[in-house]
């Protein structure tokens, strides 16, 4: 299987850095100091087009390949981390509606996030339920023809901006998580719903990261998505795709980073000479971007395996994630030492890359959630059953 | 109401830029754009086929192949055809040149209004609209702030040395115009996809009905030499200075060379 | 074929514009070196009664292409019937009604052009010009192709040339030949719109203080109006000013608004893009004033001033009239 960019990919990357670069780039440090959602760069990216990549034509999306996907995704996070969850998310959002909705179901929603109308968000996680996804506990209550959905969500980016909810509940809670829950299409203006607080962070501080409360929220069974009981299979079979975008995003990060790095080594002086002339740097830089390239081959490799459906596809998009969250965070850091004292401080972007590359190593799988899938995938090879 | 966009592919602002040994601009050297001050032509000739003044956005470039890029890039902001011409006797084509082949396919095409930025990046005389203009024998319009049509009739808003005029003529007409347009849509993804179907042709010298005689190497003048200029005196840096002392040490500067 | 050089003189109320001037002692410094006369295409309003005094500063004759008020590409055909085969070169003001005329005669007569440069010379009987291109990074010397019809058409940037002084000479005036039928006579100016305040011509000014985007409002400009008028010179602004509707635009100095060449430019709170520094980086001397160390003008002024630009600028005001006044 091949997986070279093709001129396609090449002019994609080509008008999304151009976007990045004049319009994104300029807000990123503002973004991060205020905190607060850019919503004006949300209707930039509807209005372009580039937040229905991943919906059919028939929806108003634009049907991309994986790999442009993950350009687009690559080269918003270079200029802006915070930004690029926009289209991550909302494909994030979006991803049990594609995978499990219902021809319906699909034409009744997918238009509107195709054109960004609506923002779409992915509930899942608990204050008590993270990396433990099957000890959730919110419930679904069947009641006539509706569900009533009760109990609360944390974590959930975009949970306070989103149109949209793919919401996880227990519908038959002495089954257990991975047996009784199943998957909602939840619309937030829906009585009963509230986002009561988002949280203050280290970083990504323009994407709201929400806590969701459901009081006695009102379900049309018309808005479950599969079977009851399919709820678990449902949001893992997203996480498996999903977390690709997050891969891309660490790259971007990283490219930024390392962008960043090259302008300041070449221009800086110190000793009579560039910092860039001097072996230790040059090293530095040279480990920060192959590290970075390697990342990203390998997040275009598992995006090819996506589009193929391969049976092995967790391997790959867990590797991806995993490589390219610690490339970010290593070359994050390594970028804020190639700056010195000019890369703590907020006038250089470096430390905010550093701070936002940490949550992709903690976000839609911890790294070590992503190392148990791998290692489960490389035992079940070799024929051993992994435990744990 | 037709119209033609007239766009030139350019080496990128801040790129590598030179001269080959046969002194003559080397563009495969750098990065290539669409001239900045061609996509305001493109951008007024696009809100009037929004607004529905204008039934149809033709682009035409002169350039080698590699300039069918640019038109793609136009064609993804929207509009509906465009014609490349190209041919191996215009490389190295001056101003003059590159009006007589734009005339003769102008011609060709036949629009209400040939439209173009008011200069390009690289050459800096901005004569080709007038050029094309006198060649073809229609009215120019320069210098537009804005374009506007109504009633067979062509208008720019100029500046003026006080104030602005409103300039206009009866179609067909050649008009340029300047960056107070205003902001140049991005091409959305879905232009991107769509230009890729439009309509793209490749014209020749032939096609045009112009031979190479009769663009005699397509140019009237000759570089006949190209060198780095004078190196500057460094930069003289006053920092941090009390305003009352930097204003001494300016003002000394100044009568030192005798401008007060 | 003659050794004459051709100029452009622009008449409008009743005087030349100051381009005419210069271009005058150009084309007679020219016509020294080819054997030639120095010879003025007059046009628009007062061109008839005020083409002799053109010789004052170096023409020898004077052909009146017009003498009304209209758009000057109006006047081509005139111009095409008088410059055809009639000299070595013709020299064009780099303004956009200049420019429009060049190119109608480049047109009309295929004519090789040349601009703008920066010196233009006659050697073996030939124009021989330089410019500056790709925004500045190379300089070219060029000259017309073998065999390429005269005159050559020279793109003139104001102050290129300085206008000769105390000269007596008149210019003998003679009329245009009949012109051509042409479309370019079919503009015409529907409505004129004039601003309230009277707006200096930039290209003609010696002392520019231009301000940019650090100035940060209309009122902002008052102390850079202050020094320019210490200095005896003129306010111009960058297309970031214009646009935010500090000042009209025909103030802006740029690749798009007004390309100027003085003796003396000070750019406070303009960062330098080089959209700006292609109008005024023939500048004779460039100070600039600004609070970022790191601004792209830094490099190529003279002298950089880093600084807040509302306490240096009336500072310097005040020193400048104290020097003056004593």
């Amino acid at each position: 299987m091949t997986y070279l960019p093709t001129a396609d990919h090449d002019e994609l990357r080509a008008v999304v850095r151009e976007l990045a670069d004049e319009r994104i780039a300029p807000r990123a440090a503002e973004i991060d100091s205020s905190g607060e959602f850019p919503w004006d760069l949300k209707e930039l990216l509807a209005k372009q087009d580039l937040l229905g990549t991943c919906f059919a034509e028939k929806h108003g999306g634009t049907a991309l390949d994986t790999i442009a996907q993950s350009i687009l995704v690559e080269e918003i996070a270079r200029a802006d981390a915070t930004t690029s969850l926009i289209p991550i998310v909302q494909k994030l959002g979006a991803l049990p509606i594609l995978l499990a909705g219902s021809e319906e179901q699909q034409d009744r929603y997918l238009p509107r996030l195709a054109s960004g109308e609506w923002l779409a968000a992915f509930a899942l996680t608990e204050a008590a339920a993270g990396s433990d996804v099957a000890s959730n506990r919110m419930r679904a209550t069947r009641d006539g023809d509706d569900y009533v959905l009760n109990g609360s969500k944390r974590f959930i980016t975009h949970g306070s901006v989103a149109q949209l909810l793919t919401v996880f509940a227990l519908t038959d809670p002495e089954q257990g998580g991975r047996k009784g829950m199943s998957a909602f299409i939840v619309e937030t203006d829906t009585p009963g719903f509230a986002a009561p607080r988002v949280e203050h962070k280290m970083g990504i501080r323009g994407s709201p990261t929400a806590e969701l409360t459901f009081d006695d929220v009102r379900v049309p069974s018309a808005n479950r998505l599969g079977e009851e009981g399919e709820g678990f299979k449902i949001a893992m079979a997203t996480l498996d795709r999903s977390r690709l975008g997050i891969a891309a995003q660490a790259v971007g990060i990283a490219q930024g980073a390392l962008d960043a790095s090259v302008a300041y080594a070449a221009d800086r002086q110190q000793f009579g000479q560039r910092v860039s002339d001097f072996q230790g740097i040059q090293w530095m830089l040279a480990d920060m971007a192959s590290q970075t390239e390697a990342a990203r081959q390998l997040t275009y490799a598992a995006a090819a395996r996506v589009d193929a459906n391969a049976s092995d596809l967790p391997y790959w998009t867990s590797s991806a994630k995993l490589v390219a969250g610690d490339t970010a965070m290593r070359v994050t850091t390594d970028a804020v030492q190639v700056l010195g004292g000019y890369g703590y401080i907020t006038e250089y972007p470096v430390e905010r890359m550093m701070r936002d590359a940490k949550i992709t190593q903690l976000y839609e799988g911890t790294q070590q959630i992503q190392r148990l899938i791998v290692a489960r995938q490389l035992l079940q090879r070799a024929g051993v059953a992994a435990r744990g | 109401m037709k119209i033609v966009v007239c766009i030139k592919q350019v080496p990128a602002t801040g790129a590598d830029k030179r001269y080959t040994d046969d002194l003559r601009l080397d563009r495969a050297a750098a990065e290539a754009i669409i001239n900045p001050l061609d996509e305001y032509a493109i951008e007024q000739a696009l809100r009037l086929a929004d607004a529905g003044a204008a039934e149809s956005v033709t682009y035409l470039s002169m350039g080698p192949d590699q300039a069918a890029e640019a038109l793609r890039r136009a064609l993804a902001m929207g509009g509906d055809d465009a014609v490349l011409v190209s041919d191996p006797a215009l490389a190295g084509a001056d101003e003059w040149g590159t009006a007589k082949v734009l005339a003769a396919a102008l011609d060709k095409l036949a629009p209400d209004v040939a439209l173009m930025g008011m200069a390009s990046d690289d050459a800096r005389g901005s004569l080709v609209p007038g050029a094309v203009a006198a060649m073809r024998d229609v009215p120019l319009l320069s210098y537009g702030a804005e374009l506007a049509v109504s009633d067979g009739e062509a208008r720019v808003r100029r500046l003026s040395a006080t104030g602005y005029d409103w300039v206009g003529a009866p179609m067909p007409v050649v008009a340029s115009v300047t960056d107070q347009v205003g902001e140049p849509r991005y091409a959305s993804l879905k232009g991107i996809m769509a230009a890729k179907r439009k309509p793209m042709e490749t014209w020749s010298l032939e096609d045009l009905g112009l031979s190479a005689d009769d663009l005699r190497g397509a140019a009237l003048t000759q570089v006949t030499d190209a060198r780095a200029p004078e190196a500057k005196a460094p930069t003289e840096r006053l920092e941090n200075l009390p305003a009352a002392e930097a204003a001494a040490k300016i003002a000394d500067w100044l009568a030192a060379r005798k401008l007060i | 074929m003659s050794n004459d050089i051709l100029f452009l003189a622009e008449f409008s109320g009743g005087s030349p514009a100051r381009s005419g001037l210069e271009l005058a002692t150009g084309a007679a410094e020219l016509a020294s070196q080819s054997g030639g006369s120095a010879v003025a295409l007059a046009y628009g309003a007062g061109a008839a009664s005020g083409a002799a005094a053109l010789g004052a500063h170096g023409a020898t004759r004077a052909i009146v292409l017009g003498d009304e008020d209209r758009p000057p590409i109006t006047y081509a055909p005139a111009a095409v019937a008088a410059a055809r085969d009639a000299g070595l070169a013709l020299l064009a003001p780099a303004t956009p009604n200049g420019r429009d005329l060049a190119a109608a005669l480049v047109g009309l007569l295929d004519l090789p052009a040349f601009g703008p440069v920066r010196a233009v010379r006659v050697v073996d009987g030939l124009v021989e010009t330089e410019q500056a291109t790709l925004q500045g990074s190379v300089i070219t010397t060029a000259r017309p192709a073998d065999g390429a019809p005269t005159p050559a058409v020279v793109l003139v940037l104001a102050n290129t040339f300085t206008p000769a002084e105390g000269g007596s000479g008149t210019a003998e005036v003679t009329e245009a030949s009949a012109a051509d039928e042409s479309a370019l006579t079919r503009a015409t100016v529907a409505e004129s719109h004039e601003a309230e305040a009277k707006v200096v011509n930039l290209e003609e000014a010696t002392i520019i203080v231009a301000g940019g985007r650090g100035v940060g409002g209309e009122e902002g400009f008052g102390p850079l109006r202050e020094l320019a008028s210490a200095l005896g010179g003129a306010v111009g602004a960058s297309r970031a000013a214009a646009d935010a509707g500090w000042i009209p635009y025909q103030l802006q100095i740029g690749q798009t608004g007004k390309v100027v060449k003085p003796a003396l430019y000070i750019g406070a709170g303009i960062s330098g893009a080089i959209q700006h520094r292609v109008g005024m980086q023939t500048a004779e001397h460039v100070i600039a004033i600004n609070k970022d160390p790191d601004a792209p003008i830094g490099e190529f002024a003279d002298l950089f001033v880093v600084g807040d630009l509302f306490q240096i600028i009336p500072a310097l005001t005040e020193e400048i009239r104290r020097r003056k006044g004593a």
